[in-house]
């Protein structure tokens, strides 16, 4: 009957009640569901070897002689470790032996391996030929072994045994007849065991044997009396039962398997059980994210559900407002304030409740949609206790709403319940209970600002902070606004004076204020959050891949990967050639050379890439090289004083030679000859392996170790097959002069070249042309080595040797890279040096296309190169996308539409609950003469300034809240090796969300406006009571 | 209106008599103390009925919440029976309210819970005396009574004004009050309308001994009360009885001079009681120009009205309409009158 009276009211009281339910039942439900789904993901893409269990149990004693000569467990005894509890979680259990065998009499020819019984084995063996093993001393062997060994179906053979350690010289042989040739077929049941490939490869470790593939047999031969064989071991495999396994089971395994591996390592009897399962690290990590998700998911549940409690709490005061008149009754009809308040809570509680049913089915519904639609995996329909709390919070906090709600009313004096008009505060003033709840929440705001506060509270901190910008609004709008009309009726603007005014007497202006600033400031917190959430994994699969594609090739050579790159991608626009040299430990710097043009237009820098400028400082120096070609070099020396003196005193030759590499960027040393003493002429020839042309990299001059060299000579041009070369002028070669090996200075201008050697002691001094860098220019990533100076700094050169660089410029990080690294000009880096054999050589691809990726594929397989493993960008953003942290945040967007749809409810409300004295004030100004047009205007502009002071603040205080929040919201499951975190304001999504706002609530608000007006007829003013 | 206060016993064994003591009652207003009430002195016997009359603004609604409990007085005190309510604690006033004293609000729809049926309010009055023991009619007893027996269980948007109005007296007759405080019972209802509630008034009071007292604005409804109070500008202004008015001397001895005397006694004037030697407490007021110095006898004819039965002599600066007694000025022009106690009834 009473909700018949208000069916408006009814309706908006049971769908907040409906929200608030909703947004605490939804947390835990979504939370538990991204947990089921990572499950599910994570036990997906796990191989079986991984989340399957397998224990192997042996013998730790020795026998005689150091051989085992005792069985291992059985399977049976070691699957009795595994605690029955868990057992449900796995498929039924692979049980049986291994151990490595050696055909006798174990010469050359006679191969070793794995003979192994598995349960159900030829289930999962394609028989070629013959048939499965099931006797004693029957084998299957693979194909390879076949064509490898001859041991086609029939044949028999002899493995050796194991003495029994009790005095026994000779080992024992079995005998083995193959009954038949097996195909393995791949599936879980083998947990990632692969029984082929490597029949025929004798084994890298001594004695160097040849191996054969492992060949199945039945668990009687282990069993029947052939004794105990090498290394044998009882096995049993587990794979695991996905279907079986969710959030709980899989913490429990976790739990599980590692009491297991640590109670089993050393069983009774000397025998040694040893489980192997990566299911504790799954478990740890599962556990990890989600408690990572128990941080966003809150943070912003929470928010809306705060939202939805003060929307919930104005409703409620708006109604208890409203029903002053009854409550006076109530009181004067001696009912006192307890029957008062039992009249309002026996109205308003039922229906607040009555949200509680369709918020917790809303609840399901959006966890349904989070289930099948968002979420990967199969995540199951579930109600648990957290839920059944979540509940029991919403039905409390409901109770303890509405009951506060009515309290406030049912306390104050009849004689206040019986005026018409309830007073109200005018001016600045502001209630107790506002000042308390500003003072609370800015002080919360305040200690989470600076650091102060952490956990939950923390949590609701942007919301709360709105909260407080919102109220304090909210109170200063009623004066600014009332003084703001009075002064524009003042100027005669009478519609915008008549508007604002009217804004300023409506007792839901402070209202809307406040509701609008704070759900802008959680659609512009959840849009930000979204965004940078979204922003960081892009940035950090950028760090982490380093460009659209990139494919390692296997080998050292470049000449060929660049051969390749020519003629897959002629213009180098789509793939460029890196090579990543590899530090000689992980403390040192990494050095990737690269081509920088091709480099800098490829590779993707998150958070911006270096400028052009800063590329052009890898540029090679404009210093023609001194190019040879031919096979056979002659070299004229003149006028030369070089001597040598040795530590003894003694007179040395001096060895002169000259550095040259290839243009496959082999480096050679030519040897021209010794100079014993000073000569006016000297003629040296060598072989030259040039016939493709070489570049002089530097002139040699040598001697012991400890001998000085002094002297100057003079380089007439160098003779070849095919020409003359000349090395002047002096300007080509760069003067070396330092302390530990002396100094080398060229002079002259002409063809020919004079050297000035004053060595002091070093075994060789070299000129270097300039051609070559002395200092490789580098672009720098972290902190120089010690012992740097200024920007000079020792890496590793592209031959793994060290080589003296200079910082040019400073990059925040380089691209699928470590934190410590140099960028260098690959073709620089490549003068005077080549690819060392541990470099690593990669291809960098501008799209992550396949046809391009087997263009270069191909191009390099022509070429004898190999193309390795393949890094996609949209892989690693993928596993950065699969995670709790980055679907709770998907959150974000539900959020923030439900905020905006939440404050366009309290407009509707709040224009419901002062219609009447609205249409009223429009209908006298209607009866005044003011024209139908301008009262609509007025109506629609009156509904404005608040919506616009809200959208404003209300972006503020998200922009800030976020500001605040973001560093404690997990973005990502695990953090990146090389951050690339960016908390910044996503600003064109805040903007997007503030505009959004301001749509959605100004259309909103103009309709209210234009209703308003309409329902102003004249009839109004005859209306009376309350 | 300074008779000694007359006790009864209305319904339910309560007391029904209503009396004040120089009540004040003082409000703010835009930052501004007014006072609503300044010394008024009344007394309604047990199972009385009483008309406040007055311009709007004078206090009578006023007067009406304080009986009720509803205001706290400033100043004064307010007796129901034995019960002082300026002092009263909230409890005893809920019970007070729930037993011996129903207000009815000016506006019949402010009487009654929107959604509910006139049974279900009538029975929703009655919920706080029940619990408290007292044994009442039943709704539709109730309802009878007051002569809407056949629109009880009707929605209260269907009633007509003048049944809404019915309603809302027979809710405040649910607990069998023993005293009625009604504000403007008959305002807006249609002669009929009024005369049907007046009749269920007069009922109440004659058959259940129920004290009435309400405000009206009504000369017809004053004319056919057997008493009349009017209050001006926050003082009993005057008193009627069976429609002749008399003017009542307060308690600090002032005289407010009804309204067609003030036309002719402009402020300023001096006036001088004699007393009149044909009868005790009978005096003889003398009215002179006091810038002339000299009496005369005012235009209109003669200037009047009763005098309450112990004049007081205390001094004092008279209020505007309000005559002091001027004992030491010779009276240089007479009107005569009887002065002397007003029948109480």
């Amino acid at each position: 009957m009473r909700f018949r009276y208000r069916p408006f009211q009814a309706v908006v009281v049971a769908i907040l009640a409906a929200l608030i339910t909703a947004c605490a039942a939804f947390a835990p439900l979504y939370d538990r569901a991204m947990q089921q789904s990572l499950v599910d993901l994570t036990l997906e893409q796990t191989p079986a070897v991984t989340d399957g269990l397998q224990l192997t149990g042996v013998y730790g004693s020795s026998g005689s002689f150091g051989s085992i000569s005792v069985p291992p467990p059985t399977p049976e005894s070691a699957l009795a470790k595994v605690p029955a509890a868990i057992r449900p979680y796995f498929d039924a259990p692979v049980l049986g032996y291994a151990a490595m065998v050696t055909r006798v009499p174990g010469g050359p020819e006679d191969p070793q391996g794995e003979l192994v019984a598995r349960s159900r084995v030829c289930g999962h063996v394609t028989m070629v030929s013959g048939r499965c093993p099931d006797g004693v001393g029957e084998i299957a062997v693979s194909e390879a072994d076949v064509d490898n060994f001859g041991l086609v179906t029939g044949t028999t053979l002899r493995i050796a045994g194991v003495g029994s350690g009790r005095g026994h010289v000779r080992v024992p042989t079995h005998r083995l007849t193959v009954t038949g040739v097996y195909r393995q077929e791949r599936g879980a049941y083998w947990l990632g065991q692969v029984l082929t490939g490597r029949s025929g490869v004798v084994s890298l470790v001594p004695p160097n044997i040849v191996q054969h593939d492992v060949w199945l047999t039945d668990r009687s031969t282990f069993e029947g009396g052939t004794g105990t064989l090498p290394q044998e071991s009882s096995y049993v495999g587990m794979g695991i039962d996905p279907d079986a396994v969710g959030v709980d089971e899989l913490l429990e395994l976790g739990t599980a398997v590692r009491r297991l591996s640590e109670e089993t390592r050393l069983t009774e009897q000397g025998a040694t059980i040893t489980v192997s399962s990566g299911l504790p690290g799954i478990a740890d990590e599962v556990r990890d994210q989600s408690a990572q998700s128990r941080v966003t998911v809150p943070l912003l549940m929470a928010q809306l559900g705060l939202l939805a409690v003060v929307v919930l709490w104005l409703v409620l005061l708006a109604v208890t407002e409203q029903r002053r008149p009854e409550v006076a009754l109530a009181r004067l009809r001696g009912r006192g304030r307890r029957g008062a308040r039992t009249l309002l809570v026996g109205e308003l509680l039922p229906v607040a409740l009555a949200g509680v049913v369709p918020g917790v089915l809303l609840a399901l519904g959006g966890s349904w949609i989070a289930r099948t639609v968002v979420l990967p995996g199969d995540a199951p329909f579930e109600v648990g206790l957290p839920l059944l709390l979540a509940v029991v919070v919403a039905v409390v906090l409901l109770t303890l709403v509405t009951v506060v709600a009515v309290v406030r009313v049912s306390r104050e004096p009849v004689a206040t319940l019986l005026r018409r008009v309830p007073p109200r505060r005018a001016g600045w003033g502001l209630g107790v209970a506002d000042a308390l709840v500003i003072a609370g929440c800015g002080s919360i705001v305040v200690v989470f600002a600076t650091g102060g506060l952490d956990g939950p509270v923390a949590l609701a901190a942007p919301g709360l902070l709105a909260i407080v910008v919102g109220l304090v609004l909210a109170h200063l709008t009623t004066p600014t606004a009332a003084l703001a009309g009075s002064r524009l009726l003042r100027r005669g603007r009478v519609r915008a004076g008549v508007s604002v005014l009217d804004a300023a007497r409506s007792p839901a202006t402070r209202r809307v204020v406040a509701i609008v600033t704070l759900a802008t400031a959680l659609a512009v917190f959840s849009a930000d959050a979204l965004l940078v959430g979204d922003r960081n994994r892009a940035a950090a699969s950028e760090q982490e891949a380093g460009a659209p594609m990139v494919a390692a090739v296997r080998g050292t050579d470049l000449a060929a990967v660049r051969a390749a790159l020519g003629a897959a991608d002629p213009d180098g626009r789509l793939a460029t050639p890196v090579v990543r040299v590899v530090p000689p430990s992980s403390s040192a710097r990494t050095t990737l050379a690269v081509v920088p043009d091709e480099f800098a237009r490829i590779a993707l820098f998150p958070g911006g890439a270096p400028s052009r400028a800063v590329w052009r400082r890898l540029a090679a120096p404009d210093t023609p090289p001194v190019r040879l070609s031919g096979t056979r070099l002659t070299a004229d020396l003149e006028d030369s004083s070089l001597g040598s003196v040795g530590v003894g005193g003694d007179r040395r030759p001096v060895e002169v030679g000259i550095d040259v590499v290839t243009a496959s960027g082999e480096l050679l040393h030519v040897r021209l000859g010794d100079l014993m003493r000073p000569v006016a002429h000297a003629r040296f020839s060598a072989e030259l392996g040039c016939g493709d042309g070489c570049f002089v990299t530097g002139l040699t001059f040598g001697s012991l170790p400890g001998a000085s060299i002094d002297g100057t000579v003079t380089f007439a041009p160098l003779q070849t097959d095919t020409g003359r070369y000349p090395l002047g002028p002096a300007g080509r070669w760069a003067d070396v002069q330092d302390a530990d090996t002396g100094v080398v200075r060229a002079t002259g201008s002409g063809p020919d070249l004079t050297v000035e050697v004053h060595g002091t002691g070093a075994d060789q001094v070299t000129l270097p042309q300039t051609w070559v860098p002395t200092r490789l220019a580098a672009l720098v990533a972290g902190d120089l080595p010690p012992g740097s100076t200024d920007d000079r700094f020792t890496m590793t050169g592209i031959d793994g040797q060290e080589q003296t660089a200079a910082r040019a410029a400073t990059l925040p990080r380089v691209p699928a890279s470590l934190p410590d690294t140099s960028v260098v000009n690959l073709d620089l880096a490549l003068r005077g040096r080549e690819v060392a054999a541990t470099d690593q050589l990669e291809v960098w691809f501008a799209t992550g296309d396949r046809d391009l990726l087997d263009r270069v594929t191909s191009a390099l397989h022509d070429r004898g190169m190999e193309v390795g493993s393949v890094t996609r960008l949209a892989d690693v953003r993928r596993t950065y996308d699969e995670s709790t942290a980055a679907w709770s945040l998907q959150l974000a967007a539900l959020v923030g539409g439900a905020a905006l749809l939440i404050a366009l409810l309290v407009l509707a409300v709040s224009a419901a609950s002062s219609w009447r004295f609205r249409t009223r004030d429009l209908a006298a100004l209607r009866m005044a003469g003011v024209p139908g047009r301008s009262i609509t205007a007025m109506s629609v502009a009156a509904q404005l300034p608040a919506v616009l002071v809200g959208v404003v603040a209300g972006t503020a205080a998200g922009v800030y809240g976020a500001h605040l929040a973001l560093p404690i919201v997990p973005l990502f499951a695990d953090a990146p090796s090389v951050s690339t975190l960016d908390l910044d304001v996503a600003w064109g999504p805040v903007l997007l969300a503030a505009a959004a706002a301001l749509v959605v609530l100004g259309v909103g608000g103009a309709l209210i406006g234009r209703v308003m007006a309409r329902r102003a007829g004249l009839p109004r003013l005859r209306e009376g009571g309350p | 209106m300074t008779t000694a206060p007359t006790t009864g016993t209305g319904v339910g064994g309560a007391t029904g008599s209503v009396r004040t003591r120089g009540l004040v009652h003082i409000y703010r207003s835009e930052g501004h103390e007014v006072a609503a009430l300044s010394g008024v002195d009344l007394d309604v016997p047990a199972g009385g009925m009483v008309g406040l009359l007055g311009p709007s603004g004078a206090g009578k609604s006023t007067l009406l919440n304080l009986l009720a409990g509803v205001f706290r007085p400033s100043a004064g005190k307010v007796f129901v029976g034995d019960l002082e309510l300026s002092t009263a604690a909230d409890r005893a006033l809920d019970r007070m309210r729930a037993e011996h004293v129903s207000l009815m609000l000016q506006g019949a729809q402010r009487n009654l819970l929107p959604y509910l049926t006139p049974h279900d309010n009538v029975r929703f009055a009655q919920g706080a005396a029940r619990r408290a023991g007292k044994d009442l009619p039943d709704p539709d007893e109730v309802l009878a009574e007051v002569g809407l027996a056949d629109h009880a269980h009707d929605a209260l948007g269907s009633l007509t004004p003048g049944h809404l109005q019915l309603a809302a007296l027979a809710v405040a007759m649910a607990p069998r009050p023993a005293v009625l405080l009604a504000d403007e019972p008959t305002s807006q209802l249609d002669h009929p309308a009024r005369d049907r509630v007046l009749a269920a008034l007069t009922d109440a009071n004659r058959d259940l001994g129920t004290t009435v007292v309400l405000v009206t604005h009504d000369p017809d409804v004053a004319a056919f009360l057997p008493r009349t109070i009017t209050i001006r500008d926050g003082r009993v202004g005057g008193e009627g009885r069976s429609g002749e008015e008399y003017a009542v001397v307060t308690p600090d001895g002032f005289l407010p001079l009804p309204l067609h005397v003030r036309e002719h006694l402009q402020p300023g004037t001096l006036v001088r009681f004699h007393p009149v030697e044909e009868g005790p407490g009978e005096y003889l007021l003398l009215a002179g120009d006091e810038a002339a110095g000299a009496t005369r006898e005012p235009a209109g004819g003669r200037v009047g009205g009763w005098v309450g039965g112990r004049p007081s002599h205390s001094a004092g600066r008279p209020a505007d309409g309000a005559v002091e007694h001027p004992s030491d000025h010779p009276p240089d022009y007479s009107a005569r009158h009887r002065a002397g106690g007003a029948d109480r009834g």
